[in-house]
C-alpha cells in the first residue's frame, strides 16, 4: 500500500512576521480548557492496527483507572474549572451521553461545549473506509445535537487515529474546526479537498495531563509549573499577535485528589491576567475564520510557490 | 474492501449504565453527606504489601510492577525486593507503632510460609492479614484456566488462614489484576472484600457468583510503589502528593461526606532510609486533624455496611 510522505493538510508558514491576530478586547491570549470525557470499553471488539488494552482482558486495573473519571474526577474537575469561570470545551466520546447522561446535563449546565471524540476511546478511525469514518461522524453529531442541542463543530480523532483523508472528510461534513494537528501555535486554515474551509486549533499536548503524567511520568508540582511557563510564553508573544493556550485535562487523571489542587492553582494563575480571552474552541475557531483566515492564506501563498528550477 | 466489518460499528452495551454488570454505575458525589459511624469523617487505610517476587518470575502473560527486569538469574532484583521483608518492614513497623496504625497487611501466602518470624510480628501487632495469591509470579489473568485459579486462590486463603489463625475476609490481586472469575472464586471462598479496582475513592457494591462483596478503594496512583517506583519520582513529590490527597479528602468529607485516604505502602520501597521520615512527617499530620483515624480493611468493609442500613 502506498503511503503519504506528509498529512497533505497545510501549508509552512514561518512564525514571524505572521499576520496580526487580533483577539475580542485586545487579549493577548485565547485560553481554553479541554476536557476529555471518554469511555474506554471493558470488552471492545479488536483493532486490526493496535492493541486495545495493554494485558489480557479483562484490563481492570486499565479499565478501572478511566472509569474513575466519570464516577468520581468529573465533579471535582468541573467545580473547580466552574469556581474560575472557565468553561469546557469537551472532548467527547460520544457513547457518554448514553451511559452517562448526567455528566452530559452538567456540561450543559454549566454552558460548556461539546465535540466529537468519537463514539468510544476504544473504537478507533484506523483501517475504516470513508464512508465508515463519516458513519462516525454522523453518529457523533446526532447523537450530541440529541444529548445538548449543540451543533457538532470541532473534533479529535478518537485515541488521536486519524486516517489519511480524515480532515478532507471533516470539512466535507461541515466540521468547523479540528484538533488533529499539531504544528502551531496559532489557528490555521486546513487544506483539504473540500470548499468548506477548516480551521485547525492548538490543542497542546506538553500541556495534556496524559502524556505529561502518565507517560513522561513528570510530578504533578512540575506539571503545574509547564502550564505556567507555557503560559508566560504564550501571554508575552501575544502582545505582538494573538495566541492560543490550551490545556486538555482527563478527569480521571486530574480528577484525583493528589492533583486536584494542580488544576486549582494553574486557573488561578492564568485567571489573575487581564489580557486573557476564557473561550471555547468553537470561539477560537470561528473568530479566527471570520478575521483572520483569508489574511492567513494569502499571507502564505509566496512561503509555498513552487520554486523555479 | 475494508478490514473493518460491520460489527465494528455495533455497540452491544451502548445504553445508560455501565457495559458490564459487576457492580452500578454511582457518582461519588451523590453519597449521602454522612460520617463513619464513629463519628470521624476520613479514614486512613493503610495497607502495607508483603511480597515475593520469585527470581524464576514467567514474563508472560505479563509481568508485574516491580517484577524482575533484568536477565536471570537477577540476584539484584531479587534480593532488592526481598529487603522489604528483612530490613524494611522493621523500620516500618518503628513508624508505625509509634502513631498507633493498625495496618491491613496484604500478603503473598509464600511470606506467610517463608517468613514464619514475620509472620509473628505482624500478629503480635493485631493487624488484619487479607490474602494477596500466593507471589508475584502467580498472576491472576483472562488466560487462566478456571482449575489453575482456582487452585490458587484457595492455596492463598487456605494457607494464610491457617497460619494467620485469622478469617483472612479481604482479597488483593497481584498487580490488581483479576480474571473474569477471579471475584466469583474468591467470594466463593469467603472472601468478603476485593481491592483491585481503581475507579473509586469509596466502596461500593460488587456482584459475583456467591452474592455481593464490597469493593474497596486501594490506591495505586498514589502508592509508593506507582510513584517512587514506576514513575521514578523522589520522595519529596510523593510526600506533595500525599499531602495534596489529604487535603483535598479532608475537605470533601467536611463538604460531602465520608470519605477513605488509601495509603498503599511495600517496605522495599517506602522503608529505604532516604524515605521513611516522609511517611513519618505525613502520619504525624494526618492524625494530629480533628475527625481523621485509621481503620482496616474489614472495619471499613463493615462500618460502610452499616452507612448502608
Amino acid at each position: 500500500m502506498m503511503r503519504m510522505r506528509e498529512p497533505f493538510s497545510y501549508d509552512y508558514a514561518p512564525y514571524q512576521n505572521r499576520p496580526k491576530i487580533t483577539w475580542p478586547n485586545g487579549a493577548r491570549v485565547a485560553f481554553w480548557v479541554a476536557p476529555n470525557i471518554e469511555y474506554y470499553e471493558f470488552a471492545p471488539p479488536p483493532s486490526p492496527t493496535r492493541s486495545v488494552w495493554y494485558r489480557p482482558e479483562p484490563d481492570v486495573i486499565n479499565y478501572s483507572m478511566r472509569d474513575y473519571g466519570n464516577r468520581v474526577g468529573f465533579h471535582r474537575m468541573a467545580d473547580v474549572m466552574a469556581k474560575y469561570g472557565v468553561r469546557g470545551s469537551v472532548s467527547l466520546n460520544v457513547a457518554v451521553c448514553d451511559h452517562y447522561p448526567e455528566i452530559i446535563e452538567r456540561c450543559c449546565e454549566l454552558e460548556w461545549e461539546l465535540f466529537s471524540h468519537g463514539i468510544y476511546n476504544t473504537r478507533y478511525l484506523y483501517n475504516m473506509t470513508e464512508d465508515q469514518q463519516r458513519e462516525i461522524i454522523r453518529d457523533s453529531r446526532e447523537t450530541i445535537k440529541r444529548a445538548s442541542g449543540q451543533d457538532l463543530d470541532g473534533w479529535l480523532s478518537p485515541a488521536i487515529s486519524n486516517g489519511e483523508t480524515t480532515q478532507d472528510l471533516l470539512a466535507e461534513e461541515g466540521i468547523k474546526y479540528t484538533l488533529d494537528l499539531f504544528h502551531d501555535d496559532q489557528p490555521m486554515p486546513v487544506k483539504t479537498r473540500s470548499p468548506s474551509r477548516l480551521v485547525s486549533v492548538p490543542y497542546m499536548m506538553e500541556c495534556n495531563d496524559v502524556p505529561v503524567l502518565n507517560f513522561k511520568n513528570i510530578s504533578p508540582k512540575n506539571y503545574l509549573q509547564i502550564i505556567k511557563d507555557h503560559f508566560d510564553q504564550l501571554y508575552e508573544e501575544g502582545e505582538e499577535s494573538g495566541t492560543v493556550m490550551c490545556v486538555p485535562l482527563h478527569p480521571y487523571l486530574i480528577g484525583q485528589p493528589h492533583r486536584l489542587n494542580i488544576l486549582d492553582e494553574a486557573l488561578k494563575y492564568v485567571t489573575s491576567h487581564d489580557k486573557v480571552w476564557l473561550a471555547t474552541g468553537r470561539e477560537i475557531a470561528a473568530w479566527f475564520e471570520a478575521n483572520h483566515y483569508d489574511q492567513f492564506v494569502d499571507w502564505m501563498k509566496p512561503f509555498n510557490a513552487e520554486v523555479a528550477k | 474492501m475494508s478490514l473493518i466489518g460491520e460489527d465494528y460499528f455495533h455497540y452491544p452495551h451502548r445504553r445508560k449504565g455501565l457495559d458490564h454488570d459487576r457492580f452500578d454505575r454511582r457518582y461519588l458525589r451523590d453519597l449521602p453527606k454522612v460520617d463513619w459511624p464513629d463519628g470521624q469523617r476520613l479514614k486512613i487505610w493503610l495497607t502495607v504489601h508483603f511480597e515475593h517476587f520469585p527470581m524464576d518470575m514467567p514474563s508472560k502473560p505479563f509481568v508485574a510492577p516491580g517484577g524482575m527486569d533484568r536477565p536471570y538469574p537477577s540476584v539484584w532484583d531479587f534480593s532488592t525486593r526481598d529487603y522489604g521483608n528483612r530490613v524494611g518492614i522493621f523500620r516500618l513497623f518503628k513508624v508505625l507503632d509509634k502513631h498507633g496504625v493498625r495496618a491491613t497487611a496484604a500478603m503473598n501466602s509464600e511470606v506467610a510460609e517463608r517468613y514464619p518470624y514475620l509472620l509473628q510480628e505482624i500478629l503480635r501487632r493485631n493487624w488484619e492479614i487479607a490474602a494477596a495469591g500466593t507471589d508475584m509470579g502467580r498472576l491472576y489473568h483472562g488466560e487462566l484456566d478456571r482449575e489453575t485459579e482456582e487452585a490458587m486462590v484457595s492455596e492463598s486463603l487456605e494457607t494464610l488462614r491457617r497460619l494467620s489463625g485469622q478469617a483472612v475476609t479481604g482479597w488483593h490481586s497481584p498487580a490488581h489484576s483479576q480474571s473474569a472469575s477471579t471475584p466469583d472464586i474468591v467470594a466463593e471462598r469467603g472472601g468478603k472484600y476485593l481491592a483491585d479496582w481503581i475507579n473509586d475513592d469509596m466502596p461500593y457494591a460488587f456482584r459475583t457468583r456467591a452474592g455481593e462483596v464490597t469493593q474497596l478503594p486501594l490506591s495505586w496512583d498514589l502508592s509508593d510503589h506507582k510513584i517512587l517506583f514506576s514513575q521514578n519520582m523522589p520522595i519529596v513529590d510523593y510526600e506533595y502528593q500525599l499531602d495534596a490527597a489529604f487535603d483535598a479528602l479532608e475537605l470533601e468529607s467536611r463538604t460531602r461526606g465520608a470519605r477513605i485516604l488509601s495509603m498503599s505502602l511495600s517496605p522495599w520501597i517506602i522503608a529505604q532510609p532516604s524515605r521513611i521520615k516522609a511517611l513519618d512527617r505525613l502520619l504525624g499530620r494526618f492524625l494530629s486533624v480533628e475527625g481523621v483515624g485509621l481503620a482496616t480493611g474489614e472495619e471499613l468493609r463493615q462500618s460502610w455496611l452499616e452507612m448502608q442500613g
